[in-house]
């Protein structure tokens, strides 16, 4: 059976790998991302997903070369994605080495777009991105355009909406939460994965181990893990056995080599 | 050194493959020429996108000719992954028109067909990381421990195969999923090794040295 996935979360700007909290708040630069790639690829991480989150032409090219230049001594899957909102930018992604690439803004303006490119390149080559922020009592509801523009739509039925248009796997984050380390928002983590048959990533507010032990028995197929890597002495390696002692279905961490 | 030849078929990516070849010491030629092919030490047959496209543009290159002389014939270690092992089966039901499968290079004895698994919660296409239970030993798994025969896996039809002992391994999903298959110097996987990490990249450089 596929085993839960442990994903680092990069987010670059003009190609600096940065983290800040609730999507705008205390920006830190965490460092180079190519070298930070290489030492979660030694801790053996199973994924990483790289989004530019403000995208332009220029910062283009940046996250072009900085994926070129990944591929060449990190062999695991990699999910690429900000501003890609044509089948040109899908394209161009996928040749410089991702996988998968992820679209968020696009899809809700355009959702045609996403059935396009799931058509053109594969169903599993497209991810959906989502965040959400809590509006008022019980009611959560999607931003776009990196947090900045609100839209009328609920998240859960937003994204078995992009489930229809052929997405391969779907992104949930929060931005009340993000970079947080307070724990997963559970109860949308309970019902995203209840509705979706595509694999669901959640993001947004892991601090601890238990936190990511809570989104996974919650039923999340994957974390998406930022700050915690980044800033804590939690490492890829640690949450990994951890997640395997506590009976949790994981790639095993040892190395392959005797 | 001889270089290893990456076949070019018109597939869309197939960078991950060549950077993986030059990861382990060797030198990748990404190429449909005969001569290439001839002077290759090992060939590759990459994989990604349909069965029928690639099975159509392999023909129209000559492709299968120069594989059966160089690699059936001659006995070149070829190694095929994804869908390159698909098309090493007699037929494919993917995307195949009125119910008539595609037809494949035929070197094993095998069918490609739909991933059917016997637990409706179980997504398609089978996507990310999976064991594979080895059936056998061989060379292209040297070194690597049973508890990390752990690849990354993303397809949505499988390859059934008639003859047992083509089998080297199986993933489960829901249904026993032909993993691995080899016979003399061919060798072939289901999963992606040059996305499967340190595991993968031990298999590649495997296959690089092998030798039979």
């Amino acid at each position: 059976m596929l085993k839960k996935r442990l994903i680092p979360k990069f987010l670059l700007r003009d190609g600096r790998l940065v983290k800040y909290v609730r999507f705008f708040e205390n920006e830190r630069i965490a460092g180079n991302p190519v070298t930070t790639a290489k030492v979660y690829n030694d801790y053996g991480v199973d994924e990483l997903i790289v989004l530019d989150i403000v995208p332009s032409a220029a910062s283009r090219g940046r996250v072009v070369e900085i994926i070129e230049r990944m591929s060449e001594e990190i062999f695991m899957p990699f999910t690429v994605g900000g501003g890609v909102k044509t089948l040109d930018d899908v394209n161009m992604l996928l040749r410089a080495g991702a996988d998968k690439v992820s679209v968020n803004s696009e899809a809700v303006r355009r959702p045609e777009f996403l059935r396009e490119a799931a058509r053109t390149f594969g169903d599993q080559c497209m991810t959906v991105s989502i965040d959400y922020k809590t509006i008022g009592p019980n009611h959560a509801s999607v931003f776009i355009d990196g947090g900045r523009e609100h839209v009328a739509l609920d998240p859960v039925e937003w994204a078995r909406r992009c489930e229809d248009l052929h997405c391969g796997e779907v992104l949930l984050g929060s931005i009340d939460r993000d970079g947080t380390m307070t724990g997963y928002d559970l109860d949308i983590i309970h019902e995203a994965s209840r509705v979706l048959s595509v694999p669901l990533i959640v993001s947004g507010g892991c601090g601890s181990l238990q936190h990511a032990i809570d989104a996974l028995e919650a039923g999340a197929s994957a974390v998406a893990i930022s700050s915690m890597f980044l800033f804590t002495d939690h490492s890829p390696i640690k949450l990994r056995s951890h997640l395997a002692s506590r009976g949790l279905d994981v790639r095993s961490s040892s190395s392959s080599r005797n | 050194m001889s270089d290893v030849a990456i076949v070019d078929y018109g597939i869309n990516n197939v960078r991950s493959v060549r950077n993986a070849v030059e990861y382990c010491g060797f030198n990748p030629v990404v190429t449909h020429d005969a001569d290439a092919i001839a002077n290759a030490s090992h060939v590759i047959l990459p994989g990604v996108g349909a069965f029928g496209d690639a099975m159509a543009n392999i023909r129209a290159r000559g492709i299968d000719e120069m594989l059966e002389r160089h690699v059936r014939e001659k006995g070149k270690p070829f190694l095929a992954v994804c869908l390159g092992m698909q098309l090493l089966a007699k037929t494919s039901e993917e995307h195949a028109d009125d119910a008539v499968p595609h037809r494949g290079l035929g070197w094993f004895d095998a069918d490609v067909l739909r991933l059917t698994p016997n637990d409706p919660a179980l997504k398609i296409p089978h996507m990310g990381w999976n064991m594979v239970a080895k059936e056998r030993s061989h060379p292209i798994l040297a070194n690597i421990r049973e508890s990390n025969l752990a690849f990354y896996f993303v397809h949505s039809f499988a390859m059934r195969c008639n003859a047992p002992t083509d089998v080297v391994g199986y993933a489960q999903y829901g249904q026993p999923v032909t993993a691995i298959i080899a016979r003399d110097n061919i060798a072939a996987t289901q999963f992606h090794p040059e996305k499967s990490q340190d595991s993968g990249i031990e298999l590649v450089s495997n296959f690089l040295r092998w030798n039979p």
